[in-house]
């Protein structure tokens, strides 16, 4: 069996850091993402970003602020390099580093990705994970998800891809806030804190929206302290009590604590077995978990049935050294992982005849 | 190459990936530093950056780094003419030795200064070893970090050699008595001194930088071992186990085809490797490719080079200004307050900044951080020249520009 997760070696480097920083902007058609990121591109902090867009519209780039362009490329006098997709998402980024390295573009220290209208966000975040030379030089920072207020319920009731959307979002932004009165937004508002209450909800109108909440959500680096961890893994994290599923009944959002170490076995025993049975609808899973023998918590986050490779942190960021993870799920309820991991740890810690 | 969409050889820009500015120090005005950078850890627990400078006026700079985000140059000594320069110092405890080279030969101060500093404020002279002589200009550069013996690239008085270019060879000082230095031993490449039995060497066909001493390096790992660049030479190995009568046990020739300067050779002990740095020395990429090479070093009378550090190319930098291609390292030095790995490694490459590597895997080293500073004020090369580098335990970066730039104080996240 191919192991889901990989125990994390010998320290040498930090295995975060160095890497370049990824936030995947992905929404529903008519959600605003184009207006977003046209005006992001504008903005004077995007100063070494590089954005790479499906698509550019007739109208949508100012040609005064253009300072010079190629065919795929646009260096923007923010200095903001803006990529146009070309065939694949994995050949656009590898072709971006090489670039970047042999000096043909601006040394871009971080990379905003505008998905397509219906896509999927995981298989562009199983991109990072997979491909080996993009998982050496990149990292997932940040997935925002863009609601549309006017839209955005009717499109979370009927259309599963919506409901997924939010789910996997680590930031999500209602908007056009301005064309809907309060109390519809607010009825949204809630039902996506229920649906993804990990996730901080802010409104944009206009895609006016700071850089700031689009960014610095991984994990930068194995010396993270508390408030980075927490930024991470979202404020829902000390919730022991379920969530009243009025609307999406599928999704299910949960953090699970342990107050006694892992083993390795154990606990990579657990995830193999619910990754094998319930992949596809472990959307994502964040958690800091006290390994045996371990000095730092060890870093685990997956999406579906991938999971990036596992990163010991230099030390634990608090006092509180209890494991915390984090799932988001479809249909697989709390007990259910919860008795999982008592069965496995059980097993494993009977006595051998 | 298309290369206008990016600002990456504009002199102007700061470039930087896992580096991050904490401080930058023009040294009162003089930021021009040489290539001896070392720390102290004085008596009050205070981190004291010691900088030789690169040229006249200056002599050397003292830089209380202790708040790395905000140093304060605590002493700054004047040179006595403008035809000598310091260039090279290295700091054991509270001895400080200091190297002199003259413009032309015939000329002093030459050789080295040992300073005591204990009260860093006030460097008090303990000695000066004359190197002086009709034939020397003497010393390039100090290797200390014993406190017994100082490692010398440096002419000599009874020293004349075959070619003028030739006149700073390996020299091995006592100065177990800091007040009466001695000299313990020498060696030079046979052929080098007038009346050797051995020819001169060729001379480069193309650049002919000469045939001296750069880097003497010698280590407690392997005390019987000094680690040689020896500019057109290559880097040499001597065994100098009888310190009075040195040996090679190798020496690494790759000078024509390549375009010379070997500058540093430092082992990586337990990785049987050398890192070996060439220096660029021409502007606008003229001798490109000057490399720093990573040479498998397990049988030590065999020396293989198996990679070179991969450095931007010189179609963006070469034009960028100035100088660009290898130069120092961080050298592994032992004491207190020096970053000491076997697989990470620091250098500074003029206008291509100051870059860190992980040769984990010597075959595909990668780079993993850089910072190249925009031009500094009135640069007379137009852009950065970071020329030296000195990583402290921390793996707090400080490395200093070779005119007027001066001091800049990294952090390296990786």
């Amino acid at each position: 069996m191919v192991n889901v997760l990989t125990e994390p070696g010998v320290q040498g480097r930090d295995p975060l850091a160095g890497r370049i920083p990824v936030s995947i902007v992905t929404g529903f058609l008519g959600s605003g993402k184009t207006t977003l990121i046209n005006r992001l591109l504008k903005r004077p902090d995007m100063n070494r970003v590089a954005v790479i867009v499906n698509e550019l519209g007739e109208q949508s780039i100012d040609h005064d602020l253009v300072e010079v362009s190629s065919e795929q490329m646009m260096l923007l006098n923010n200095g903001c390099l803006c990529c146009v997709l070309r065939g694949d998402l994995q050949d656009t980024l590898r072709e971006m580093f090489v670039k970047r390295r042999t000096g043909e573009i601006i040394d871009f220290e971080r990379v905003v990705i505008e998905t397509s209208g219906l896509a999927d966000p995981a298989p562009v975040m199983h991109t990072l994970m997979t491909d080996t030379m993009l998982q050496a030089q990149y990292r997932m920072d940040c997935v925002v998800t863009l609601v549309d207020a006017v839209n955005g319920a009717g499109q979370l009731d009927t259309m599963q891809e919506a409901v997924k959307q939010a789910a996997l979002a680590d930031r999500l932004v209602i908007t056009k806030s301005d064309l809907v009165d309060e109390a519809k937004i607010a009825t949204l508002e809630a039902r996506l804190r229920e649906l993804n209450p990990q996730a901080p909800v802010k409104r944009a109108v206009n895609g006016e929206i700071e850089l700031a909440f689009l960014i610095n959500v991984g994990l930068a680096n194995t010396r993270s302290r508390l408030e980075d961890v927490e930024r991470w893994m979202g404020a829902d994290v000390h919730d022991e009590h379920g969530h009243v599923h009025r609307h999406d009944s599928a999704v299910r959002s949960f953090c699970l604590r342990y107050d006694r170490p892992f083993t390795w076995s154990t606990f990579s025993q657990c995830m193999e077995v619910l990754t094998a049975l319930r992949g596809p609808d472990l959307l994502r899973v964040k958690g800091l978990v006290n390994v045996e023998g371990r000095a730092g918590p060890l870093v685990v986050q997956g999406v579906q049935h991938l999971f990036h490779p596992t990163i010991e942190l230099a030390a634990w960021p608090s006092a509180d050294h209890e494991t915390r993870i984090v799932f988001i799920t479809r249909g697989i309820e709390r007990s259910v992982v919860e008795n999982l991991f008592t069965a496995i740890g059980s097993i494993a810690q009977a006595p051998s005849s | 190459m298309n290369t206008t969409l990016s600002t990456q050889g504009q002199a102007s820009q700061t470039l930087a990936w896992n580096m991050k500015l904490l401080s930058h120090n023009e040294l009162a005005g003089f930021g021009g530093v040489g290539e001896g950078i070392s720390m102290q850890v004085a008596g009050d627990g205070r981190r004291i950056l010691w900088l030789a400078h690169e040229s006249a006026p200056k002599n050397f700079t003292g830089v209380d780094v202790t708040d790395v985000r905000n140093p304060k140059v605590v002493v700054q000594t004047d040179l006595p003419h403008a035809r000598v320069r310091s260039n090279s110092l290295d700091v054991v405890g509270n001895v400080m030795a200091v190297a002199y080279q003259t413009k032309e030969v015939g000329q002093k101060p030459a050789g080295f200064d040992l300073f005591d500093i204990s009260k860093p404020e006030e460097p008090r002279l303990i000695s000066h070893y004359d190197t002086s002589g009709p034939h020397s200009r003497g010393a390039h550069c100090v290797f200390f970090v014993d406190g017994e013996y100082v490692h010398l690239s440096s002419g000599a008085p009874d020293f004349e050699p075959t070619n003028p270019k030739d006149d700073q060879f390996y020299q091995i000082i006592d100065v177990r008595n800091p007040s009466r230095p001695t000299e313990a031993g020498r060696w030079w490449l046979p052929g080098l001194r007038k009346g050797d039995s051995a020819p001169p060497p060729p001379r480069h066909p193309r650049f002919d930088g000469g045939y001296r001493t750069h880097n003497c390096n010698v280590y407690p790992q392997r005390p019987d071992r000094a680690y040689l660049g020896y500019i057109d030479g290559g880097a040499i190995i001597l065994d100098i186990a009888d310190k009075a009568n040195p040996k090679m046990v190798t020496r690494w020739r790759y000078s024509p085809p390549f375009n010379g300067f070997c500058h540093t050779v430092m082992p990586l002990f337990e990785r049987g490797l050398l890192i070996v740095s060439d220096e660029c020395v021409k502007d606008d990429g003229k001798d490109w490719p000057k490399l720093t090479w990573v040479v498998d070093a397990h049988d030590e009378t065999n020396l293989v080079p198996v990679s070179t550090l991969p450095l931007p190319p010189v179609e963006t930098f070469g034009k960028r200004g100035g100088r660009y291609g290898s130069h120092n390292m961080h050298e592994n030095q032992p004491g207190p307050a020096s970053f000491r790995s076997e697989t990470i490694v620091v250098c500074t490459f003029f206008n291509g900044g100051v870059r860190a590597y992980d040769t984990s895997n010597p075959y595909q080293p990668q780079e993993i951080a850089y910072y190249v500073p925009g031009a500094p004020k009135l640069s007379p090369s137009g852009a950065i020249q970071m020329n030296d580098v000195w990583v402290d335990e921390r793996g707090i970066i400080y490395s200093v520009d070779r005119f007027g730039g001066g001091l800049y104080i990294l952090e390296m996240t990786v």
